[in-house]
């Protein structure tokens, strides 16, 4: 598979705040790819940068080939890549009707059937301006400017902040049916149980470098918690082997989480003369935190 | 491009339609004010047509119509990054250079469309007056003032993109340029009263006098957009709008300069 985004050591200072620290990502054709990472951590900034709304201090990048930090070819990267911002902010002094009509005329693949059919199915009021919309109406209107551009990509920032359960599900279902017509999503999110759900590799990003970058099947069957209870007391420095990722030691009892190489892990453990080991799944939200506990 | 226009014409058109309001009746109140049987006799001015111009399009009008500019030229993608947009119309295939100029032309044509609304009011009005006035004095003065208070339009976009923020920066604005541009415009036009009254009481000028206001003529936009009285081909000051214009493009080169290296 080709990448459609790519970057290299890609940096972003704001003063001297180190925003986006050598970031070196790669997203493939056809994959839906989570962008997680806590507040702050450097998502938004990249994704600006990857959109040129940002001027990266360093480094390179580009989508569809085409160079994120070159004018000319920025305005190729957005006629192919439908962008959904955090915040959702929309212009206040039109209706839907006119800004469904104003997004339309940028895009010439814009799927009018498609736009009638979330104009419906988000029950959203043609004639009522956007002033007037709940924050969730507006959730709904930005996702359907996006999702109706027939682009090739689409990027998401919190696409589902605000919205209830039952929205949530139908955008989701709507995210995997454009990625079954072919269309790639990068999307970052909080809510771990939605990517969980939809995403099929996992990109963490923490103080503006990439902490994990994987497929979701590898993180599934790899990552693993092994808990162990020793005879007498145990360090964490008993614990540094290859594919630990984070240790927690108290008193007898220490709890490893582990990205690869477990069976080495157990057998060190064993050697250590565990009293007894668990090996148990981990979820991507315990992956998530052990990752940010590990790194604060 | 149409729908580029569309958006800056529904985010402008309050603004737009204040200011025909305004502009209207700060001309209507100027035809029928008594100051054209009193001031302007004392000084030997009976001229309803030099009248209408020292009122209106060298001072009032002009006034207004500046205000009227400068608040519309309020907006642009800094703007939005206070309000939020910014994201949403950077996400288009749109760049930023083209946003800029799509939203200055919209703000040169609503202009334009207040200078022409003013016209009209003068028409009707002195015809209401049974006064007499030249059309093609009035268009061609509108012309002179649209042409060189393009300056004032670039300076104010400068302004916001320059003082990020939201109403506040149209505050910072308006008193920036309003004031230095009022303050000039009244030292001219005492200094050229003076001068005026002198010439017809042969009396003399104070020493020094002159001398620091010539400096001023150089800085003297207001004097440019309104002209001399009688315009014609000759008589265009064609320097000033030389001059006006070179500051112009600068100051949009450095505004497209600015917008280009921000982040949003």
């Amino acid at each position: 598979m080709a990448a459609v985004i790519e970057t290299v050591d890609l940096k972003k200072n704001f003063g001297e705040h180190e925003a986006v620290r050598g970031l070196n990502l790669s997203v493939q054709a056809g994959s839906v790819c989570a962008f997680l990472g806590r507040n702050g951590a450097g998502k938004t900034s990249t994704i600006k940068m990857l959109l040129g709304m940002v001027h990266p201090s360093s480094g390179t990048g580009s989508i569809f080939g085409h160079k994120i930090d070159n004018e000319k070819e920025s305005l190729l990267i957005r006629q192919k890549v439908a962008f959904v911002a955090e915040d959702k902010r929309l212009y206040d002094g039109m209706t839907v009707e006119q800004i469904v009509r104003f997004t339309k005329s940028f895009f010439p693949r814009w799927n009018d059937g498609f736009e009638r059919r979330l104009m419906e199915q988000f029950e959203l009021p043609p004639e009522r301006s956007i002033r007037q919309l709940s924050k969730g109406t507006r959730t709904k209107l930005a996702l359907l400017l996006g999702f109706a551009r027939g682009c090739e990509l689409l990027i998401l920032d919190e696409p589902t902040e605000g919205l209830d359960p039952g929205a949530i599900e139908d955008v989701l279902q709507i995210v995997v049916s454009l990625v079954a017509e072919g269309t790639t999503v990068f999307f970052s999110s909080h809510q771990i149980a939605e990517v969980e759900q939809i995403a099929d590799h996992v990109l963490m990003i923490d103080r503006g470098q990439l902490v994990l970058d994987a497929p979701m099947d590898q993180i599934t069957e790899q990552y693993r918690r092994i808990q162990a209870v020793f005879p007498g007391p145990v360090e964490e420095r008993d614990f540094r082997i290859a594919g630990i990722e984070n240790v927690r030691a108290e008193g007898k009892t220490v709890s490893l989480i582990a990205s690869h190489n477990v069976d080495s892990i157990v057998e060190h453990v064993r050697m250590l003369h565990a009293g007894s080991i668990d090996v148990v799944p981990l979820t991507l939200k315990e992956i998530f935190l052990g990752k940010m506990k590990a790194r604060s | 491009m149409s729908m580029l226009l569309y958006k800056a014409w529904i985010e402008t058109r309050v603004r737009f339609l204040a200011g025909l309001a305004g502009v209207a009746i700060i001309t209507a109140w100027d035809l029928q004010h008594p100051r054209f049987n009193s001031m302007w006799k004392f000084l030997g001015i009976h001229d309803y047509g030099y009248y209408l111009w020292h009122s209106l399009y060298d001072e009032s009008l002009q006034q207004i119509w500046a205000v009227c500019a400068v608040v519309l030229a309020f907006g642009g993608l800094i703007h939005e990054k206070t309000s939020g947009t910014v994201s949403f119309s950077l996400g288009l295939p749109v760049s930023r250079r083209r946003w800029l100029f799509t939203r200055l032309a919209t703000v040169l044509m609503e202009s334009i469309a207040i200078g022409l609304f003013a016209v009209l009011v003068i028409i009707v009005g002195s015809a209401a007056m049974q006064q007499t006035v030249s059309l093609s004095q009035v268009l061609l003065h509108t012309a002179l003032m649209v042409a060189a208070g393009v300056f004032m339009i670039a300076v104010g976009n400068l302004c916001y993109a320059l003082f990020p923020g939201n109403y506040l920066s149209l505050l910072y604005t308006i008193i920036l340029l309003g004031v230095p541009y009022a303050w000039i415009q009244l030292q001219m036009q005492r200094m050229r009263i003076y001068e005026a009254f002198c010439a017809a009481h042969s009396c003399g000028k104070p020493s020094g006098f002159v001398s620091w206001a010539a400096y001023l003529t150089y800085l003297d936009i207001p004097h440019a957009m309104g002209g001399p009285w009688q315009l014609n081909w000759a008589t265009i000051p064609w320097i000033s709008l030389l001059v006006i214009w070179t500051l112009t493009a600068l100051v949009l080169g450095v505004t497209v300069a600015y917008g280009d290296r921000s982040d949003y």
